[in-house]
């Protein structure tokens, strides 16, 4: 990856340590394992260890586990490449190598792409449920552990009503057995696990519940409206909104995230359930003009037509109040800062591509 | 009576009409009704094979127009009208097909596959999407499975980037009722626009139609004077009378839609769709409209009757594509006939 891309991701993360690494002083020479760590929030979960390490000592040594460290060493080797960060490729369900002196464990194995969720449910069902019955099964070998984090998914808390200005951690999702709901379907169990795990085995594991993300490593192929209209703006078409720009959802740029978990992790107590995402909402519509204005060619907005359902959430964004009282958390990067550095990470991704 | 909804009008009658000529539409042709159909304010104008883009072959029937003049000549000659193509996974690839399509200026993509088969459309909805494209997914022989399977196909199309589904009712087998309910679940279960395409082998594609647009439906195909597979699909000129009489807005102007039926019942259609015995007996059986002709050949060929043939390729679940079938059947039915009269 080009020099000023990893300056870039380097810049977020000490832009967001500074005045804030002390918060996270429970890390330091400490062993860190990320299960399917090679996704958007492993990659800068990396991206902030190697910050922490190289900016402030801390001296951490991260394992990230995934079936794609391949890929991750060629997209990323200044990260790969780097002794304190040691790649493991393992299927979560199959956890045969797993280090262990780990004191701490981010579980986050799971794909979040819808497309997979809709081709191929019982292996999304499959990766989620067996994968973390496999890491709690792991976990209750680990003679130093101090604290697992699960990787939920703001999709368990169901429909946001419309009196509420966010979705709180006790709120519940309705029961819903269709296979398109296979997702917070299986994160909901996995959750459950997580519970047993610590009743029976006494495992210190507590859940974050991730809502929507943005920023430089996530996938413009991927059909998220951010991405989507990321993606339609760099490659010079329309910016093409589907339904009535009404919709209304939240992002928390990637740097803010990885540090959020990573002080969930380590100052959480077992058993805590933490919503991490921003509850500063926008509307579909206004995403797309904010990210329209970071292009000279002003991409044209469309519509389309289709009416809103009526049982469709016109918004989905956290409640993150107990992030903020209890942990001190808050929307570091603004969202108009947090799309113009992703536009200008991705800027510079295609001038070096179109170099190579 | 006043609606606020608008329904867009898609117009296949150059691509669902080419299985009523066996694929013989010209150049001239496509580009007369191009310039009419444009006039008109039709929204989108689908060209091509009758299977689609790509699909021109021995067994599904030879286009006199390879794609690439039909789209250009299309191209060419809308304006206002958006350029649309059908596109059935396995017909059509990404490489060889689709790239060269949009290439030429192709505007509206619906890719389509058998209503259970929502899976194979992945990768071509993606690849339209990631060009900026709009792309529709298409659930042929909807009849064949219930609303609610129909809502988990569509669902998968929404997930892979489809901006609506249109559930075409491939053999006129529905009755408004059915249409009703599979456009409310639709409605209620998607996040994306809900059309329709009819066929009109009960004689209610109209019918079928309208009850699509009062349920929710934004989108409606229809084609001039019905031009298209076996019965044939909803009138379009018709079609557009109907719902300026029941107050919706298409958006076409009715004058110039009959002037563009005319003009196609001129030039482009040697034989206006009719609803025949066979057709009946196909919608009744609930078997692809696009067989009749194929059918009628081949059960002359074996000396059985061809609504024989429709029932037991029916019983047998056949879809489009399954050609060959036709012929086993027949033959099964003719010796099973020569066995009788032993």
């Amino acid at each position: 990856m080009k020099l000023e891309c990893q300056e870039r991701t380097r810049h977020d993360c000490l832009r967001i340590l500074d005045g804030r690494d002390t918060a996270l002083e429970p890390l330091r020479q400490s062993e860190l394992v990320v299960v399917g760590g090679t996704g958007f929030v492993g990659t800068w979960i990396a991206e902030m260890v190697a910050a922490l390490n190289d900016g402030y000592q801390f001296g951490i040594r991260l394992s990230l586990l995934s079936r794609s460290t391949d890929q991750f060493s060629n997209r990323l080797p200044h990260l790969a490449n780097r002794a304190d960060i040691n790649l493991i490729k393992a299927d979560v369900r199959q956890l045969g190598q797993f280090p262990m002196n780990a004191d701490w464990v981010i579980h986050a194995a799971a794909n979040p792409d819808v497309r997979t969720h809709a081709s191929n449910p019982l292996d999304t069902a499959s990766v989620i449920v067996e994968g973390t019955m496999s890491v709690m099964r792991t976990a209750e070998r680990l003679g130093r552990l101090k604290k697992l984090l699960y990787l939920s998914s703001g999709l368990v808390c169901g429909v946001q009503p419309a009196s509420e200005k966010g979705l709180a951690e006790n709120a519940q999702g309705a029961h819903a057995p269709d296979a398109s709901f296979i997702y917070p379907n299986a994160k909901r169990f996995a959750e459950t696990i997580c519970s047993a795990a610590r009743a029976q085995s006494r495992i210190p594991v507590l859940v974050a519940r991730p809502f929507s993300f943005i920023g430089p490593y996530q996938s413009l192929d991927t059909p998220w409206a951010q991405t989507t209209f990321l993606s339609d703006a760099l490659r010079g078409h329309q910016i093409r909104v589907l339904g009535d720009g009404q919709v209304v959802r939240s992002y928390l740029y990637g740097s803010d995230a990885a540090y959020w978990f990573l002080r969930i992790l380590t100052a959480g107590p077992s058993g805590d359930v933490v919503n991490v995402g921003s509850p500063v909402g926008i509307t579909l519509q206004d995403l797309a003009k904010e990210v329209a204005i970071n292009f000279e060619s002003s991409p044209e907005i469309m519509f389309n037509t289709a009416p809103r359902s009526a049982g469709r959430s016109a918004q989905l964004l956290p409640d993150t109040t107990h992030a903020e009282n209890e942990y001190g958390l808050s929307v570091f990067t603004p969202l108009e800062e947090a799309i113009k550095l992703t536009v200008q990470w991705h800027r510079m991704m295609q001038s070096n591509q179109a170099r190579i | 009576m006043e609606h606020s909804q608008i329904i867009r009008i898609s117009d296949p009658t150059l691509r669902d009409g080419n299985h009523a000529v066996g694929h013989q539409l010209s150049a001239e042709h496509i580009a007369a009704y191009c310039k009419a159909a444009d006039a008109a304010g039709v929204s989108i104008v689908e060209v091509g094979h009758g299977n689609g883009l790509g699909a021109s072959s021995l067994q599904l029937g030879e286009s006199k127009t390879p794609d690439h003049i039909a789209l250009a000549t299309a191209r060419e000659n809308l304006g206002k009208s958006k350029l649309g193509i059908h596109v059935i996974p396995g017909f059509a690839t990404i490489e060889r097909d689709l790239k060269p399509a949009l290439a030429l200026g192709v505007d509206v993509v619906r890719v389509a596959s058998h209503c259970s088969e929502a899976d194979i459309c992945e990768r071509h909805i993606d690849f339209s999407r990631s060009q900026g494209i709009e792309v529709w997914g298409c659930l042929m022989m909807s009849h064949m499975i219930s609303p609610t399977l129909l809502l988990e196909q569509a669902r998968k199309m929404e997930s892979y980037g489809a901006e609506g589904v249109v559930f075409m009712d491939s053999s006129g087998h529905f009755i408004p009722e059915d249409v009703r309910l599979r456009v409310e679940t639709l409605v209620n279960g998607l996040g994306i626009a809900v059309g329709f395409h009819a066929h009109n082998n009960l004689g209610l594609a109209i019918a079928n139609s309208i009850a699509a647009a009062a349920a929710g439906a934004t989108l409606l195909d229809g084609c001039a004077r019905g031009f298209g597979a076996g019965a044939g699909n909803a009138q379009l000129e018709v079609l557009v009378a109907v719902l300026e009489r029941l107050g919706y807005s298409s958006g076409v102007n009715l004058y110039k839609m009959l002037d563009a039926a005319d003009l196609a019942a001129k030039n482009l259609i040697k034989e206006i769709p009719s609803i025949t015995s066979v057709s009946v007996v196909s919608g009744m059986a609930g078997v692809f409209s696009g067989f009749i002709k194929p059918v009628a050949r081949i059960a002359k060929e074996f000396n059985v009757d061809p609504r024989d043939v429709f029932f037991e390729l029916g019983r047998r679940k056949i879809v489009a594509g399954q050609e060959d079938i036709i012929l086993e059947v027949a033959k099964e039915l003719a010796e099973r006939a020569t066995k009788g009269n032993l």
